[in-house]
């Protein structure tokens, strides 16, 4: 049987998905739903391709590490298959782990430009009709940075409770002594009346 | 938007258009209006605190995603030229150039945020951050994206 191919190119990127349609869910002869073969291309590095898991984790890594970018949060990302670290603000570094026991990590370096093509490539592929999605990531909702980040609950429990509980203490010996019958005091009254 | 500005030489009147073609004419009626939301800005030297409304700030957004969508093949270029200074530095030095002279131009250069982005020594690490999130959001989720991240700022 004949395999479909779909081409998504970005400037430098090229992504090559191939396969099948799934004529039990009346798909078309061009659709791809059953993805047998993947193909990352990008110019001047080799070739990065895989089965559908490995196009799933991959398509995640990039996705979460860029959004990791645009929230100014610490870009690194790990996982089974696939690390991406920025090396510096010009530079991302992508270790690719592969399933078979015996080969090598491979060790990709990528600038700015072509991270933004990666990430248009598969923007490409997910909002295409021809090919069924592979990966939606969801966008979290993170939370706001600045003074609610800033407010750690630990660091303040310790930094009030010493000062708090001193109030506390010393409210209460001054309380005490308010209410003690003072004795002198009202001796002294008592000789001032007889004299009186 | 200052930085998909400094891309479109007539960045202004192609907002305008935009948010015509984006149907945003309710929220956005004029250029005027535009400007005004834009004057939000407290680095900005024509700065005024007009309490933005959300669904202001929901099409000031669409409009810079759906912006640099138009003008991804820009950001790209500008990106690479970066990436290969030693080889290619021509569009990276006309970007930067451009887009000092209009922080100069548009921007309270005594507000300390504002030196920092006029300093020559450290500026390229937040332009780049400027242009790579713009070329990150040209997507189909862009606008999600760069709304999380504005919220988030």
């Amino acid at each position: 049987m004949l395999q479909n191919k779909l081409l998504f190119n970005q400037s430098s990127v090229s992504l090559e998905i191939i396969g099948l349609p799934d004529y039990s869910n009346n798909d078309n002869k061009s659709q791809i739903s059953i993805i047998s073969q993947w193909k990352l291309m990008i110019i001047d590095k080799p070739l990065i391709e895989g089965n559908i898991d490995h196009l799933r984790s991959i398509m995640v890594a990039f996705y979460s590490y860029s959004n990791f970018l645009i929230n100014n949060d610490t870009a690194c990302y790990e996982s089974q298959f696939i690390d991406i670290k920025a090396e510096n603000f010009l530079t991302h570094k992508v270790l690719l782990k592969s399933s078979k026991p015996d080969v090598k990590p491979l060790n990709i370096k990528i600038g700015n430009s072509v991270l933004a093509d990666i990430i248009n490539c598969f923007d490409q592929f997910n909002s295409s009709s021809k090919v069924k999605k592979v990966n939606s990531v969801v966008l979290k909702n993170y939370p706001k940075k600045g003074l609610l980040k800033s407010i750690d609950k630990d660091k303040i429990f310790s930094n009030l409770l010493p000062p708090v509980l001193s109030l506390c203490t010393l409210l209460f010996v001054s309380s005490t002594f308010i209410y003690l019958y003072n004795v002198g005091e009202d001796k002294d009254e008592k000789v001032l009346i007889n004299l009186n | 938007m200052l930085a998909l500005e400094t891309i479109d030489l007539n960045g202004a009147q192609s907002l305008f258009n935009l948010s015509n073609t984006l149907n945003l004419n309710k929220v956005l009626p004029n250029k005027v209006t535009i400007w005004k939301l834009r004057n939000n800005n407290p680095m900005r030297k024509s700065y005024i605190n007009n309490n933005i409304k959300i669904e202001e700030f929901d099409c000031l957004t669409k409009l810079a995603v759906e912006m640099s969508k138009d003008l991804y093949p820009y950001i790209r270029v500008i990106l690479q030229s970066r990436d290969d200074f030693d080889m290619n530095p021509e569009a990276w030095n006309d970007f930067k150039k451009r887009f000092l002279e209009l922080i100069h131009e548009r921007f309270n250069i005594n507000s300390m945020r504002v030196k920092k982005l006029l300093d020559k020594n450290g500026n390229d690490e937040i332009i780049i951050k400027f242009l790579l999130t713009l070329a990150l959001c040209s997507s189909a989720e862009g606008y999600q994206k760069l709304r999380t991240s504005l919220l988030d700022f």
